[in-house]
């Protein structure tokens, strides 16, 4: 990175507001859930380092275009679609992942394609605990027997989608939620399919992001760039 | 409070009793001979520092970084005096179904993989177990007269009754004991100081699904079996128990952290006690170790290297080897004399320390018969209708008690099922995978980015509903006695950065635990079934080929269909110098004192014939109360100098005075 590069990817508020903004649909959380995380600041950093600044903010513009399309990340070129999964993996875990070796090598990444945790405080932030409506393991304690209580009710993708929605309406008014370039399997989801689900670990040792799914990815009859 | 010296500062100097090791059976010995006014020095060979509030949040913040939140994760790493750990094992690879590879402390020279660690620090592997204290039933001592397998104890759970009273006092334990009774393992007039901990919504369903319900093992000759969910015994604090009695006619009080008052005195639901509970309601050794009188010094980093001969058959006192780093192995030798040396370092390296020093094995038999719980790991996902709510609460509050017991067992090693309340985080490394997982990310098995995956609010909603409907089942399969499994030293070839002796292992599951396995497979698949949830097991060839860590195929009679199973260790190392009435075929007493040495006494696990299906710490920590009661009386004797004549007697006296 250049010095120019470096200020301007640490200049001021507007790069890290633009960061948590192009979040919001990615995770599915309001901007302020991602900034009551207090990890904004890092994950913004830390992505910057592992992928290289660069092409953080190169990722960040074609986000940003195929968002305001209307598009979601499904419909994104591979690279762009990995990188997307791995900002999503940082905030919901507080680790940055193992990526693609695909994706690890078109970066020219210098660092290791090993996952980490950002910080012993971004693992207790990470959002897949909200997303249950659990807590961290080994943090933020709920009480004495509550593991006894039912399991809440969770709000459905639709009301997700309309809250963040809500939050993006800008001068051109919301960008309406495309269900199917998000994934979503619709009111039909269920049993979730095996290739979205973890198999095995085959050791203790392979970090959560290196378990391969349950099983393959289906083969596609067109490539996922020219839309399902 | 317990007084901490350093090696230099102990150097030759003479003890009543040395105590090798701080975990469970070390800290329960020192605690009652301190209090008995006996001088003894406790020689830890890892780290301290975790008992005081400030440096037990290292703990906590150690396993926030890890990105593998195993059990050690949370404890610093020590070439110094290195432990083994469950992250030093991987598979063989594509090709190899059942192989394995092995780094760190222990050499493995197996057919399979032994799949257990330990823990080298202040409080041992009591820092990071679950908190499980469920007793042994009392058939569990007699498997070989009953059921013609194992090794049968020299004694039985009613000569052990009164010391699993006391170790369920000293430990904290919570528990119903009511459904115990039922269930067979405590007295009719048996209670626990703290009543249960609440059992987990997860239990509730289980218990509405199953209860009443029939599983046939078609193992063990199409025997029926009624299922009933028990809930678990726990070393947790929870609700002080109004009907249990105490001495002074008071109310129990729970015991909480150690350095903080009134902190931790129930267990607030942090769903991490392996490793770590941040309150500290989950209880250790620390706690035992706050009880100790001024009499009893304690110094870590400090590895006993051997035990040291003294006259005829009596031993003198240890070597040791203190340490200022843990990150370089530089050290000094040092030497300390007691009347009694009590080896209390975990089963391995208890036979590892027997060995190095050419004791206590007239009969062949120390390092052999190791033993653990391999433990059958099966997952599903239940309907979207019928959420459990796993992550949340103790790692485990119930299971399923009806396969442990009876005439199955002559036919398949018996098993205990866990209703493990983490969701698939043991099988999968969820819920973390579980994010990677329904992302896609991570590319396929040629690397390249794969095509499908959820995001945003789609991720968001999909996730929150799989993972309320994970269930994983922890069947943990007795293993007994087998003397082909086994701890030896090679110290002309393996030794640690130290330069004492690695433990190398030998290890396999004989037919009737893979029998037992088997049937466990098979009831976890009927449990699903009942439950109307959909099995996610897998256990075979993975998708590039490999096959998980812990693989064989079986069939237990060649006609019921070949099936992969995997096992996984379950941190219960056991056996490795039983306890018997022959000194032909053992190597402790009933009073773990080792037959060849009157004064020389290895404690722990490592005694126990047999293991049974039940956690063992608590039948540990009941043997080592008895062990403590015995060396005080002998200690008692030695001090009276009209009735222990000789020149070593009068020796000792004068230093005791």
């Amino acid at each position: 990175m250049t010095d120019h590069e470096a200020a301007a990817h640490s200049a001021g508020p507007a790069p890290l507001d633009r960061f948590v903004r192009l979040c919001v649909p990615l995770t599915g959380f309001t901007a302020y859930e991602l900034r009551s995380t207090g990890m904004a600041q890092l994950y913004f950093d830390t992505a910057g380092r592992e992928i290289g600044h660069r092409s953080l903010d190169a990722f960040l513009g074609v986000w940003e275009e195929a968002h305001q399309g209307g598009l979601g990340p499904s419909r994104l070129p591979a690279l762009e679609r990995e990188l997307a999964r791995a900002l999503i993996y940082l905030w919901y875990t507080g680790a940055f992942p193992r990526i693609a070796p695909a994706a690890h090598a078109e970066l020219r990444r210098d660092r290791p394609n090993q996952e980490f945790v950002a910080s012993p405080e971004s693992y207790p932030e990470g959002l897949v605990w909200r997303a249950f409506g659990g807590h961290p393991a080994g943090a933020k304690p709920p009480g004495f027997g509550t593991w006894g209580d039912e399991p809440p009710v969770l709000p459905t993708e639709a009301e997700l989608a309309a809250r963040i929605a809500a939050e993006d309406a800008g001068p051109g008014g919301a960008v309406a939620y495309d269900a199917g370039s998000y994934g979503s399997a619709g009111e039909s989801g269920g049993s979730t399919p095996a290739h979205l689900l973890p198999g095995p670990r085959s050791s203790r040792a392979v970090s959560p992001s290196a378990v391969p799914p349950a099983s393959s990815h289906p083969v596609r009859e067109t490539s996922p760039e020219a839309g399902e | 409070m317990s007084v901490h010296t350093t090696g230099a500062a102990v150097d030759g100097r003479h003890y009543d009793a040395i105590v090798v090791g701080s975990g469970w059976a070390g800290s329960l010995v020192a605690r009652h001979l301190g209090r008995k006014n006996w001088r003894v020095l406790v020689l830890e060979a890892g780290n301290g520092g975790t008992d005081n509030w400030v440096d037990y949040q290292d703990s906590v913040r150690t396993f926030s970084s890890a990105v593998a939140k195993v059990p050690n994760s949370a404890y610093r790493p020590n070439r110094a005096a290195p432990s083994p750990d469950v992250l030093d094992l991987s598979p063989g690879g594509p090709g190899n179904p059942d192989g394995y590879r092995a780094t760190g402390h222990f050499l493995q020279t197996g057919p399979l993989p032994y799949g257990t660690d330990y823990l080298r620090a202040l409080g041992g592997a009591g820092m990071h177990w679950l908190g499980a204290v469920p007793r042994m039933f009392p058939e569990d001592f007699s498997t070989r007269t009953a059921y013609h397998y194992g090794l049968d104890w020299p004694l039985g759970a009613a000569d052990l009754e009164q010391h699993l009273r006391d170790a369920e006092h000293l430990l904290g334990t919570a528990g119903e004991s009511r459904e115990q009774h039922r269930l067979g393992t405590v007295p009719a007039d048996h209670e626990y100081p703290m009543e249960q901990i609440p059992p987990s919504y997860q239990d509730k369903v289980f218990h509405k699904k199953l209860d009443t319900r029939t599983v046939v093992d078609k193992v063990a000759g199409n025997r029926e079996y009624r299922l009933q969910v028990y809930g678990l015994p726990q070393a947790r604090n929870s609700t002080p128990n109004a009907a249990y009695p105490t001495a002074d006619g008071s109310t129990y009080k729970p015991r909480g952290a150690v350095g903080v008052p009134n902190f931790g005195e129930r267990c607030v639901g942090n769903a991490s006690c392996v490793p770590v509970c941040p309150v500290q309601a989950k209880s250790s050794p620390l706690r035992l170790q706050q009880d100790f009188t001024g009499t009893v010094e304690i110094a870590t980093r400090c590895v006993v290297s051997r035990v040291l001969p003294g006259r005829g058959n009596t031993v003198r006192g240890v070597e040791f080897r203190e340490y200022g780093d843990p990150a370089t192995p530089a050290s000094r030798a040092y030497r300390a004399e007691a009347d009694v040396v009590v080896l209390a370092a975990h089963a391995i390296e208890n036979a590892v320390l027997l060995l190095a020093s050419h004791m206590a094995n007239s009969s062949g038999n120390v390092g052999k018969h190791l033993m653990d719980h391999p433990t059958l790991l099966a997952w599903a996902e239940t309907p979207p209708e019928m959420p459990v709510g796993p992550y949340r609460g103790p790692g485990h509050t119930s299971g399923l008690e009806c396969f442990r017991t009876a005439e199955g067992r002559r036919q398949r090693a018996p098993f205990r099922v866990e209703i493990g309340n983490w969701g698939w985080g043991w099988a999968t490394g969820a819920p973390m995978s579980s994010v990677s997982g329904m992302l896609g990310l991570g590319g396929d098995s040629d690397g390249e980015v794969n095509p499908d995956g959820r995001y945003g609010p789609a991720l968001r909603s999909a996730l929150g509903s799989h993972l309320n409907r994970q269930v994983q089942l922890q069947i943990a399969v007795e293993q007994h006695a087998d003397p082909a499994n086994r701890v030896t030293i090679d110290p002309s070839r393996h030794r640690d950065a130290m330069g004492n002796p690695r433990p190398i292992i030998h290890y396999d599951l004989a037919k009737h635990v893979r029998d037992g396995m088997y049937a466990a497979r098979l009831a976890a698949l009927e449990i699903f079934k009942l439950l109307g949830a959909t099995d996610r097991s897998s256990y075979g060839a993975q998708a590039d080929g490999s096959y998980p860590l812990g693989h064989y195929r079986h069939s237990p009679d060649g006609v019921l269909e070949e099936l992969d199973l995997v096992y996984h260790g379950a941190g219960h190392g056991a056996g490795t110098h039983v306890m018997g009435a022959e000194r032909a075929t053992s190597v402790v007493d009933t009073y773990q004192r080792t037959h060849d040495h009157p004064n020389l006494f290895a404690v722990g696990c490592g005694s126990m014939p047999s293991v049974g299906t039940s956690n063992p710490t608590l039948t540990m920590a009941a043997l080592a109360l008895r062990s403590a009661e015995r060396i005080h009386r002998d200690l008692a004797e030695l001090h009276q100098p009209v009735t222990v004549a000789g020149p070593r007697a009068a020796r000792t006296q004068e230093v005791a005075q």
